[in-house]
């Protein structure tokens, strides 16, 4: 994370550790705005050295039983509570088997040893733009459950995040946890990147296709190209199109190429990105239905 | 607050005097005096810093000490026994797989755990669980061959 030069020492700040969600919950009715949750801590603590937050409460909610679900039910989906980390998802089964583009991304984000600590709602909390958890999850159509004291609600991914570090969460409530929905047996997914080593993506890509089903349904999500993750409608829809699929996957490709916004910046020019959307998403779809 | 917590590190019951902010990485090398760790980027970049936290690696400059009260921690010093070296450390002299020596530590420990969980790791798989350490040197490419031929050691352990 190259912010800046960083501080070698964290701001002052009191460490609470809540044993219940009631507990923690309580700790952010009181103090609000001026409390941070900790969980994997390889974001909160690394901006509290570069003095992007600085909190007098840090809550650290790894104790609570509630957060460490990571349960599958068939026909409901996928259950990722707050302190599930990368690793422990990278080694769950039926992540691995079933939600491949989730798979893909976790095995895939930062290096091993961060994966470890990192979890996959801190990721979609962070709403940077880059990383990689928001892509697969927008693309399955998964929400996040938020709760306080007096209110459990639950909002898309795609809506959760609004923009560079802003996101629909109020001081005083807390992500539990993350539902992706069940997919069909037949459906196909998948993630892929362009980056350097452990270096974040210059574009990635989660693909969503449901394509032999009843109801046809396709998703592209690309994010690190604008201030939050997109979808390509337009391309979306040439792919639920009739037709030889080599070429109803080039001309989406052509077409998630030119119909989103992108942005430049010293990471990479908007031509670069472009470019890195088609190639892209040519080597993902054809990676998941080139065969058909 | 200053609250007293107790790690096992290297074996050895610790218990220590830290504040709120305090970060694993300044406890372990200021206050326990643990100096295989070190300290270079403090972000969670470079990887040096990394410790073996309850069995597995982490980034001691991303935990802060007052978060791991009780834990068991492993840091290189923690990986000899009877001064002597293990076959891991042997290798990494044998192959000339360090220069300044700076990150070997960090490399030392870590391939340890990744020829535990996997004793017979490919090229690709040990660039992949490594790829959060740095080596300003440059010698991957002699810590790669290290860990391959102390591998005969680890697949043998597990027999």
């Amino acid at each position: 994370m190259s912010f800046g030069s960083p501080y070698f020492t964290l701001p002052d700040f009191t460490y609470h550790k809540p044993r219940t969600l009631r507990d923690a919950l309580e700790l952010l009715e009181k103090y609000g705005d001026d409390a941070k949750i900790l969980a994997g801590g390889v974001g909160l603590i690394a901006f509290m050295k570069e003095r992007l937050v600085s909190p007098s409460h840090v809550i650290d909610v790894k104790e609570i039983p509630e957060l460490k679900r990571l349960e599958y039910r068939k026909g409901e989906g996928l259950i990722i509570g707050a302190t599930i980390t990368f690793s422990e998802l990278e080694s769950h089964q039926v992540v691995r088997e079933k939600y491949r583009a989730l798979y893909q991304a976790v095995k895939l984000a930062s290096d091993s040893i961060i994966r470890n600590r990192a979890t996959l709602v801190g990721n979609v909390c962070e709403a940077i733009p880059w990383v990689d958890g928001p892509p697969p999850l927008i693309a399955y159509g998964a929400e996040v459950e938020i709760r306080s004291l007096d209110r459990v609600r639950r909002v898309p991914v795609a809506d959760f995040i609004k923009g560079p570090v802003e996101i629909d969460l109020e001081p005083r409530e807390i992500v539990t946890s993350i539902h992706v929905p069940e997919v069909p047996d037949e459906a196909k997914s998948g993630f892929v990147k362009f980056n350097i080593g452990s270096e974040f993506a210059l574009v990635n890509l989660a693909a969503y296709l449901s394509l032999n089903g009843k109801k046809k349904d396709v998703r592209l999500v690309y994010g690190a190209i604008s201030p939050k993750p997109v979808r390509a409608l337009e391309a979306e829809k040439i792919l639920l199109a009739e037709g030889d699929m080599r070429t109803l996957i080039t001309s989406a490709a052509l077409k998630a190429s030119e119909e989103l916004e992108v942005i430049s910046d010293v990471l990479a020019s908007e031509d670069f990105r472009r470019h890195l959307i088609k190639v892209l998403t040519v080597k993902l779809l054809t990676e998941l239905i080139g065969g058909g | 607050m200053v609250h007293k917590i107790t790690l096992t590190v290297n074996g050895y019951k610790r218990t220590v005097e830290v504040k709120d902010n305090e970060l694993l990485l300044d406890v372990l090398r200021d206050k326990l005096k643990i100096k295989g760790l070190k300290a270079a980027c403090w972000r969670g970049e470079c990887g040096l810093c990394t410790v073996l936290l309850n069995g597995k690696l982490v980034k001691s400059c991303l935990v802060l000490a007052v978060e791991v009260d009780g834990s068991e921690i492993v840091t290189v010093e923690g990986l000899s026994r009877d001064g002597e070296l293990t076959e891991l450390q042997k290798a990494f002299i044998e192959h000339g797989a360090l220069q300044c020596g700076f990150c070997t530590p960090a490399f030392v420990l870590a391939s340890h755990q990744l020829l535990l969980e996997n004793p017979n790791p490919t090229d690709e798989e040990i660039k992949e669980k490594l790829s959060g350490i740095l080596c300003r040197c440059g010698t991957y490419y002699e810590i790669i061959e290290a860990i391959k031929s102390a591998s005969n050691f680890y697949r043998k352990k597990q027999r």
